[in-house]
C-alpha cells in the first residue's frame, strides 16, 4: 500500500495525487498490483500464535450490531468537527483564485486587516517567490483572514485586494491531447511545474505495456471491435465539508479535523508548522464522509486555519463552503480508452489493444485499471495523463476502479453481441479459474438465478410503448486488508472494559466495529464495551482508506483483548482451583471449557483484578485478515425513451469481504456503494464552462444526486468467507453497478451508450443518431 | 420563509417544485398573523449590524444579538451552541438544515433567524425527551438508516414534520416527502424502512413499489433529471 502505483498496472489503481498520504480513504488508495485486478489467492494463513485465531462460535462477530454511536447521531449530540465551539473562537475564510490559471502580482491585504471583527491574516501564496505566486486552478488558495464572526470573515475575505496576471489556461482534454491548448505544464518532473523556462507539455505518456502476442492474437479473433469509452469527472462532495479548528496553548496545537487519517494530520501539521509532532494533538470524533478527499495530511485549509489561530492567539474554527469543496478538494478523474479487441467465434478475447487518457486536473495522474479482471492473454495498452487547469484528483471510494469497470464492461458486453453469447456466459468464458479472491465464476451463476436473468430479453426491448425495460450485470475487485492497527485494552474491577485505538470512523461504523471484535473475545454484550477511538493520544492506527481499517485494527484488537483475557484468566484460576489455560470466555462468564457449570459470571471474575486494571496491548499480526474481495451486482432499468430518463429499479449485490465483523454496517456500506455508483452513472458531472474554466455547478442542485424517489430496490447477499480474516468492504461495492445500469440500458434500447453520466439528453442523442 | 412544502397533506409539491417559487414566498411571508406582521415590521426596519432577535427554540427563548443577515441554522449553531442541525450545502438543497417552524418543514440555511421571531422552532436537539429517542430517532438506529450521520439530523426532522402532518404516508409519499433530503453516504433504503416502520402503515411498505400500482411511465418520471425536465429553476 505504500507506494504510488503504477498508473498503468492491469489491475492496479493509480498514483495518488502529490501529498496525498499512504493508505487511502473510505475511497482511498488503490491496492497493490495484481494479476488482471483480481489476484490469486489461496486459503488464510492462520496466525502464528493459534490462540488469536478468529475461532467460532462468535457471540458478536458476524451479527447485526447496532451502531453504537446511533443515538448520538440522532439526536445531534454527536459533535463533529464543524459543530466544535471553542470559547472565544473566530471563524476563518479563504480567499481564492477565480481565475484557472493566474500569477499573483501583489495581495494587499490592508483593507481586510482593517474590516470589523478581523483579528488575523494569513498570506498563502508569496508573490515573491517565484515556486509559489502561482495558482493553477479555480479556488486555488491565496490568502487567509480571521473575524469574531462568519459573516465578518466572508466580508474581510471579499476587501483583499489581489492583483493576478491571468496566464493561458487548458480547460479542454481534447485540445490538449490534439497539442491546440497552451503549454501551461512541465514536459518532465512535477507537471504542474510553472518555473519559467521549463519546457512545457499538457500530456505526460506513461509506458506502454505488452503482454503476449498482439498481432496473434487478433488473427484468431472471428471479429474486432474497435470503438472509443470515457467516464467523466466527479467530486466527492462530502456533507461535512474539509476543515479544522484549532486552538493553541503556547507552542502546542489542538486540532480537530475532519480527516481519514488522525495521525497522519498530526504528522503533517508537525512538518508544515515546524513544531514537534509531540506538540500536536488531532481529534475527530466524528466526520462527515470522507470517500477519499480527506487523506491530505497539509491541506491548505487546515494549515491556513493553524497559522490564522497562532496569529490571532485564539482558536479559529474553519470550514469549506460547498463552492469550494467542488473547487478544492480533490475529484475522480476522467478515464477514456480508444479500445480494439478481437474475440474468437467461440467467445474467447483473443486480443486487446488500448490507448487509454485521463485528467487528474492540474498534474496528478488518472490512471485506471485496464482491461479490468477479465483474462486477455495478448494485450497492449498505452496511457497518457493530460493535465487541465482544475482542481487536483484525490483517491475517490475504490479510485481507478469504476473507470476501469464501465470502460471494459460495456466492451464486454459489445464483443459478447458480436458472437452471439449471453453477456454472463460469455463473462464466464472469459475469467480465470475460480479463487477465494477471485469467486466471480460462483457469484455470476448464483446471481444470475436469485436476479431472473433468464428473463432478460435480447438487447433491445421491444415492447410497444416508450417505456422499456432492460438487465445488466458487472463485477469488481479490491484489495482491502490492512497492517497498521494498534490497541490497548483494559479490564477494570467493576467489569468495564475500555479499548482504544487510534483509527477514525468516517461514518463506516468503526467504533462499532471496535466494540464488536472485544465483545466476542470475551464472550460480554457489545454493550459492555467502551470505545475510545478518533485521537492521536490513542495507539496510533492507519489511515482510513482503501478499505483497510476493519483489517487493520481488528486483528490488533483481537490481539490485545485475547491477552487481556489471559490475564484475567490468571486472576481467577485460583480462586476456582484450576489451570489458568482450561478457562474459556463464554456466556458473560469465565468458565472451564469441558465444564462450564465451574466458573464464575464475568462480573465476579473481574472482582478478582483488585486495583491496578488489566491492560493488553496488540499490533497488527498477519494470519487474521487478507487482502482481495469479489462481488458481482446485476441491475435492471426502466428507460423512457421520449424523455431519455432512466429510472433503476432494482440491484442485487454478491459482495464478499472475507469474514463479517459487523454486519449491520458492512450492509450499510454496500447500500451505500450502490447509491454513489448509481449517482456517477445517471447524475453526477463537474461541468466546466469550456473558455472560462469556470465550474458552472458548484452547488447540490445543479449538481445533480439522487434523492429517495430515485433509489431502486436494492438486495444485498454478503458472502461469508470466515476462513480468509476480515479483508474490507468501503470501496468494492461501489465499482460494478454504474456498468450494470449502463448495460441494462443498453439492453432497454438496444443502442450502447459510450459514455457516462447517462443524462436524459445523451440518451436522446444517442437514439436519434441510431435512427438516422 | 424557505418552507420545504406548503400544501395541506405536503407531499404534492417536492422540494424542486417548492425552489421554483421560492423567491415569490420569501417576499409575502409573514403578512398573517400579528406575530409575522412584528416581524416583517422588524426586517423592513433594522441593521447592519447586530439587532435583538428573540427566538422560541424547542420551546425556550432565546434572546440573541445577531445582524439581520444571520440565518436561523447559523444563528443556533454560531450563537446558541444547538450544533445538532448541519450545514451541509447552505443553500436549501441537501437537507441537513431541516428544521421545523410552525409545523413545517424548512430548510433553516435558507431562512432568516429574524423571521422566525413569534414561531415556534424545533431542531434536532430538542427531539427526545427525558422519556428518551422519538420514535423516528429509535427506528433510525434500530434499521442502521444512518452512516457518517451528518444528514441524519435533518432527515430526522423531515421525517418528523413527515409523520406529524400525514401519520399513515403511503411509499410515494415518504419518499416524496425525503426527497428535499440527500444522503451522500446512500442509506436511502434503510432510512425509507426506518419511517415506514414508524408509520401507521407500520412494516407493510417496501420500496419495490406503491400500493396504487402506479404505472412505469410514472416512476420513469421522478428524480433529479426528471426534475429539470419540468423546467425547474433554481438558486
Amino acid at each position: 500500500m505504500a507506494n504510488p502505483i503504477d498508473p498503468q498496472a492491469p489491475g492496479g489503481g493509480q498514483a495518488p495525487a502529490p501529498q496525498q498520504p499512504q493508505g487511502g480513504g473510505r475511497g482511498g488508495q488503490a491496492p497493490a498490483p495484481q494479476a488482471q485486478g483480481g489476484g490469486r489467492g489461496g486459503p488464510q494463513v492462520p496466525p502464528a500464535d493459534p490462540r488469536y485465531h478468529w475461532a467460532p462460535p462468535h457471540s458478536s462477530i458476524g451479527t447485526h450490531v447496532k451502531r453504537l454511536d446511533g443515538p448520538d447521531k440522532v439526536t445531534g449530540k454527536a459533535r463533529y468537527t464543524f459543530d466544535i465551539n471553542r470559547p472565544g473562537m473566530l471563524y476563518g475564510r479563504i480567499v481564492r483564485s477565480p481565475y484557472p490559471h493566474a500569477r499573483i502580482i501583489s495581495v494587499d491585504l490592508s483593507a481586510a486587516q482593517k474590516a470589523p471583527g478581523v483579528k488575523a491574516t494569513h498570506l498563502w501564496r508569496d508573490p515573491a517567490d517565484a515556486g509559489r505566486s502561482t495558482v493553477m486552478f479555480q479556488g486555488d488558495e491565496i490568502a487567509g483572514v480571521a473575524a469574531d464572526t462568519e459573516e465578518h470573515a466572508i466580508d474581510a475575505a471579499r476587501l483583499v485586494k489581489v492583483e493576478y496576471e491571468v496566464l493561458p489556461a487548458v480547460i479542454q482534454v481534447d485540445q490538449a491531447l490534439a497539442g491546440n491548448a497552451p503549454p501551461v505544464f512541465a514536459a518532465s518532473g512535477p507537471a504542474a511545474d510553472t518555473t519559467p523556462g521549463t519546457p512545457r507539455s499538457n500530456v505526460r505518456q506513461g509506458q506502454t505495456q505488452e503482454t503476449g502476442d498482439i498481432a496473434a492474437g487478433f488473427k484468431q479473433a472471428a471479429f474486432t471491435l474497435e470503438q472509443t469509452y470515457a467516464t467523466h469527472v466527479i467530486t466527492h462532495v462530502c456533507l461535512e465539508s474539509h476543515g479544522a479548528v484549532c486552538e493553541w496553548d503556547g507552542d502546542n496545537l489542538t486540532a480537530w479535523v475532519s480527516t481519514q487519517g488522525v495521525n497522519a494530520t498530526k504528522d503533517g501539521f508537525a512538518q508544515g508548522l515546524k513544531i514537534p509532532a509531540s506538540n500536536v494533538r488531532v481529534i475527530t470524533q466524528y466526520m462527515g464522509g470522507g470517500f477519499g478527499s480527506k487523506l491530505g495530511a497539509q491541506d491548505p485549509q487546515a494549515m491556513i486555519c493553524a497559522h490564522l489561530a497562532k496569529a490571532a492567539k485564539a482558536p479559529v474554527k474553519l470550514m469549506l463552503d460547498r463552492k469550494e469543496e467542488h473547487l478544492a478538494t480533490g475529484n475522480r478523474p476522467s478515464a477514456a480508452a480508444r479500445i480494439k479487441a478481437g474475440v474468437a467465434a467461440d467467445g474467447t478475447i483473443t486480443a486487446f489493444d488500448a490507448e487509454s487518457w485521463g485528467t487528474g486536473g492540474a498534474g496528478a495522474a488518472a490512471g485506471f485499471p485496464l482491461p479490468y479482471i477479465y483474462q486477455i492473454p495478448n494485450r497492449r495498452r498505452a496511457h497518457k495523463d493530460v493535465f487541465i487547469n482544475t482542481g487536483l484528483q484525490r483517491p475517490m471510494r475504490a479510485p481507478g476502479h469504476p473507470q476501469g469497470s464501465f470502460i471494459t464492461e460495456v466492451m464486454m458486453e459489445e464483443l459478447a453481441d458480436l458472437v452471439k453469447m449471453d453477456p454472463v456466459e460469455f463473462r464466464l468464458k472469459n475469467l480465470l479459474p475460480e479463487a477465494p479472491n477471485a469467486m466471480h465464476p460462483t457469484y455470476l451463476r448464483q446471481g444470475a438465478k436469485e436476479f431472473g436473468w433468464d428473463k432478460r430479453h435480447p438487447t433491445g426491448d421491444t415492447t410497444p410503448g416508450p417505456i422499456k425495460t432492460g438487465m445488466g450485470v458487472a463485477i469488481n475487485t479490491w484489495g482491502g486488508g490492512g497492517s497498521q492497527g494498534r490497541a490497548h485494552v483494559e479490564i477494570s474491577s467493576d467489569g468495564t472494559v475500555v479499548v482504544r485505538c487510534g483509527t477514525q470512523d468516517l461514518g463506516t461504523g468503526t467504533r462499532t466495529l471496535v466494540a464488536v471484535v472485544a465483545a466476542d473475545t470475551f464472550g460480554i454484550p457489545v454493550s459492555n464495551i467502551k470505545p475510545e477511538i478518533g485521537d492521536t493520544v490513542y495507539p496510533p492506527s492507519g489511515g482510513s482508506g482503501g478499505s483497510t481499517t476493519a483489517a487493520g485494527i481488528s486483528p490488533a484488537i483481537r490481539i490485545a483483548t485475547v491477552n487481556a483475557l489471559d490475564e484475567l484468566k490468571k486472576k481467577v484460576a485460583p480462586a476456582l482451583g484450576v489451570e489458568a489455560d482450561s478457562l474459556v470466555a463464554a456466556n458473560g462468564r469465565i468458565q472451564v471449557k469441558d465444564s462450564p457449570s465451574k466458573g464464575m459470571s464475568w462480573t465476579e471474575a473481574c472482582k478478582q483484578i483488585g486495583a491496578q486494571p488489566i491492560a493488553a496491548d496488540g499490533a497488527w499480526a498477519p494470519g487474521l485478515s487478507s487482502v482481495t474481495t469479489s462481488g458481482v451486482q446485476f441491475a435492471e432499468v426502466k428507460v423512457d425513451i421520449e424523455t431519455g430518463i432512466v429510472k433503476v429499479v432494482r440491484v442485487l449485490a454478491l459482495q464478499d469481504c472475507g469474514l463479517v465483523i459487523s454486519r449491520l454496517t458492512a450492509e450499510s456500506q454496500v447500500y451505500g456503494g450502490i447509491v454513489g455508483s448509481l449517482n456517477f452513472a445517471l447524475f453526477e458531472d463537474r461541468i466546466l464552462d469550456r473558455n472560462t474554466g469556470q465550474m458552472v455547478n458548484p452547488n447540490m442542485e445543479w449538481y445533480l444526486l439522487a434523492g429517495m424517489s430515485d433509489i431502486p430496490k436494492i438486495d444485498i447477499r454478503l458472502m461469508d468467507q470466515s476462513d480468509r480474516g476480515v479483508v474490507g468492504i468501503g470501496e468494492p461495492p461501489t465499482v460494478p453497478t454504474a456498468a450494470a445500469i449502463a448495460l441494462a440500458v443498453r439492453n432497454a434500447i438496444g443502442v450502447t451508450v459510450r459514455s457516462l453520466p447517462l443524462t436524459p439528453a445523451k440518451i436522446l442523442q444517442t437514439l436519434a443518431q441510431q435512427r438516422a | 420563509m424557505a418552507e420545504k412544502d406548503d400544501k395541506p397533506g405536503g407531499f404534492s409539491v417536492s422540494r424542486r417544485d417548492f425552489l421554483k417559487t421560492a423567491g415569490v414566498v420569501s417576499a409575502v411571508t409573514a403578512a398573517t398573523s400579528p406575530a409575522e406582521a412584528d416581524a416583517q415590521a422588524a426586517v423592513n426596519g433594522v441593521g447592519p449590524g447586530n439587532v435583538p432577535v428573540r427566538l422560541t427554540v424547542n420551546g425556550k427563548r432565546l434572546d440573541l444579538m445577531i445582524e439581520p443577515r444571520t440565518t436561523l441554522l447559523d444563528a443556533l449553531r454560531m450563537r446558541a451552541d444547538l450544533t445538532g442541525n448541519k450545514r451541509g450545502c447552505d443553500r436549501g438543497a441537501c437537507g441537513a438544515c431541516t428544521m421545523i417552524v410552525d409545523g413545517r418543514a424548512v430548510y433553516s440555511c435558507s431562512t432568516l433567524a429574524i423571521e422566525c421571531q413569534g414561531k415556534e422552532v424545533r431542531n434536532v436537539d430538542g427531539l427526545a425527551t427525558a422519556a428518551g429517542l422519538h420514535p423516528v430517532q429509535q427506528a433510525f438506529c434500530d434499521k442502521d438508516a444512518l452512516m457518517c450521520g451528518f444528514c441524519t439530523p435533518g432527515f430526522v426532522m423531515a421525517s418528523v414534520a413527515l409523520l406529524e402532518k400525514n401519520p399513515s404516508p403511503t411509499p410515494e409519499q415518504i419518499r416524496k416527502g425525503l426527497d428535499g433530503n440527500i444522503c451522500r453516504c446512500g442509506t436511502f433504503s434503510r432510512i425509507f424502512e426506518a419511517v415506514s416502520s414508524v408509520s401507521a402503515r407500520g412494516q407493510r411498505a417496501s420500496l419495490e413499489g406503491s400500493p396504487g400500482g402506479a404505472d412505469a411511465r410514472e416512476r420513469v418520471g421522478v428524480g433529479p433529471h426528471a426534475q429539470l425536465n419540468k423546467g425547474v429553476t433554481r438558486g
